[in-house]
């Protein structure tokens, strides 16, 4: 995730339970759009926007892992 | 008083809009302005917060059949709309959400009851009526209001779909991600259908499943409107989009690697378009095909040395390009740079002093300053830096600070607090300065300095 935003930081300065969005991360619907991309190009899950699940798949990054390994084609 | 009718052609049980999967015709659309339009208040303004592309039509109808302008603000966040508020105190307030309460007057659209009318007007609207006020950033720190005469609008949606050879097409679906607040969005998703008969989708697809989606609810013949960064994405995911009649692409200028590569993934043409908030849709292009813009007819440029300005018979007057151009001849043009005030990330344009106006005006800071770093090879968008003076602040109190003035895409990332900006002489920063202070940050942050990123 740090490579494909470009977040100049160590992967291990983020904390697994901290929010993505907003406040903690702070990461924004850009950064959304390109961690979708390398999520369905690496796993072939395509995230969407009427996931009535997205609030909990995005709230953290251990939760979006989770999701990912839920939902994971390849 | 010369007016034009809000919706031309008039296909009463033709589909305008899919409203979610619901299909709406233009007759049904009618009875929802009657309806809205009974009840609206007898204010100058309605500021129109919806989200959603089918009510936010419905409040602009609304408004324009009673003859008010509809301020679209750049941002929905509380402090901004108050801001606004303050400009327009004679205003109320449209929205899409169900509880919608606020400091002023306030109408939830979907919660006013829908009536059944047989055979509703065409509103007329008068030509000179300042249907619109969109924002554009200005230099001080506030919003400049750009009005647009409903005249305007309708000019640029029949000239565009005459410069994209559209003009004569009776039955199009549009599906468009971009939001419908934004100019490039009303234009396309909500005037171009207005105006010649056509149909839209009123979601605004964010993630390229929801591209597919969307496309696969309507029928063909399909436009998809979007932009240089929602293309990428599903050129990049070899999404599996439907048959489409064009792609048309605004806010950033379009690779024309990327505009090959769109050509071929998705069999059809790559439209783009050039405008900006002050003079709204201005020129036309196919990127595989040309370089040079064409201006929509009636409009030219007219130079006067290094500054540009564009003439067009719905505008009060000229205005200046925020780019740099090279005019080819007077409806012919290249574009260049952007000005180096201007700031453009994935569409939203801010100025340089506003960003830094909004930075320096924070408590406890001493000075400070953005920096829009050279655009970095690659896809990725490039992000702001920032670098303040502070003894007072964290960085993230500061970001914090600018999270509720700016557009998040704006926030800088990182921002580095510094002992002093490196100022010349007459107080200026120039930017090979504030370039090597960057790549020094960026060093020694690496080996645990007070550099500071937006995450900690």
């Amino acid at each position: 995730m740090v490579e494909t935003l470009n977040l100049k930081m160590d992967s291990k300065e983020i904390d697994p339970n901290a929010p993505l969005f907003g406040e903690g991360l702070g990461l924004d619907s850009i950064d959304a759009l390109e961690i979708a991309l390398v999520v369905s190009q690496n796993y072939g899950y395509k995230l969407r926007s009427d996931d009535p699940d997205n609030v909990k798949i995005f709230s953290c990054l251990r939760s979006l892992c989770e999701a990912i390994e839920k939902n994971r084609t390849k | 008083m010369a007016s034009l009718p809000l919706l031309n052609p008039y296909f009463p049980n033709n589909l305008l809009a899919w409203h979610g999967q619901t299909p709406v015709t233009s007759r049904e659309f009618l009875s929802d302005v009657a309806s809205l339009t009974q009840v609206l208040p007898e204010k100058g303004y309605a500021i129109n917060l919806c989200e959603d592309r089918y009510w936010l039509l419905v409040g602009l109808a609304a408004a324009l059949s009673r003859g008010q302008t509809t301020v679209l603000p750049q941002s929905r966040a509380p402090l901004a709309v108050e801001e606004i508020h303050q400009q327009f105190p004679a205003c109320y307030c449209l929205t899409d959400l169900f509880n919608s309460t606020g400091p002023f007057p306030s109408f939830s659209i979907p919660q006013i009851p829908r009536q059944s009318f047989a055979s509703p007007r065409i509103p007329m609207i008068p030509e000179t009526l300042i249907g619109l006020i969109a924002f554009t950033s200005g230099t001080t720190g506030q919003p400049r209001p750009c009005p647009k005469t409903w005249q305007s609008l309708v000019t640029i949606a029949k000239q565009t779909a005459i410069s994209l050879s559209l003009h004569k097409q009776t039955h199009i679906s549009i599906v468009a991600t971009v939001p419908p607040q934004h100019m490039y969005g009303l234009e396309t998703s909500i005037m171009l259908p207005l105006q010649h008969g056509w149909a839209f989708h009123s979601v605004s697809p964010f993630f390229p499943e929801d591209v597919r989606t969307a496309l696969d609810t309507v029928p063909s013949p399909r436009i998809l409107v979007t932009t240089p960064f929602h293309l990428r994405a599903c050129v990049a995911d070899q999404t599996n989009l439907p048959e489409l009649e064009c792609i048309i692409s605004a806010t950033a200028p379009l690779s024309l690697a990327l505009a090959k590569q769109a050509e071929k993934v998705f069999k059809t043409k790559v439209l783009e378009i050039y405008g900006f908030v002050e003079a709204g849709t201005l020129a036309t292009r196919r990127p595989t095909k040309e370089e040079t813009w064409q201006l929509l007819e009636g409009n030219c440029i007219e130079s006067c040395g290094h500054r540009h300005l564009l003439h067009g018979p719905h505008l009060p007057q000229p205005v200046c390009f925020p780019d740099e151009i090279t005019p080819m001849d007077p409806q012919k043009f290249i574009l260049g740079r952007r000005h180096a005030d201007c700031i453009k990330i994935a569409g939203h344009r801010i100025s340089l002093t506003e960003l830094n106006t909004h930075l320096q005006q924070i408590e406890g800071v001493e000075d400070g300053t953005f920096l829009m770093p050279e655009q970095e090879l690659g896809n990725h968008v490039t992000r702001l830096m920032a670098f303040v003076v502070t003894q007072k602040k964290t960085p993230a109190e500061i970001v914090e600070d600018l999270r509720k003035k700016i557009n998040p895409v704006f926030l800088p990332r990182p921002l580095y607090v510094i002992s002093h900006l490196p100022r010349n002489g007459t107080g200026k920063l120039p930017r090979e300065a504030l370039l090597k202070l960057a790549e020094e940050q960026n060093h020694t942050s690496g080996s645990g300095s007070q550099g500071h990123r937006i995450n900690s």
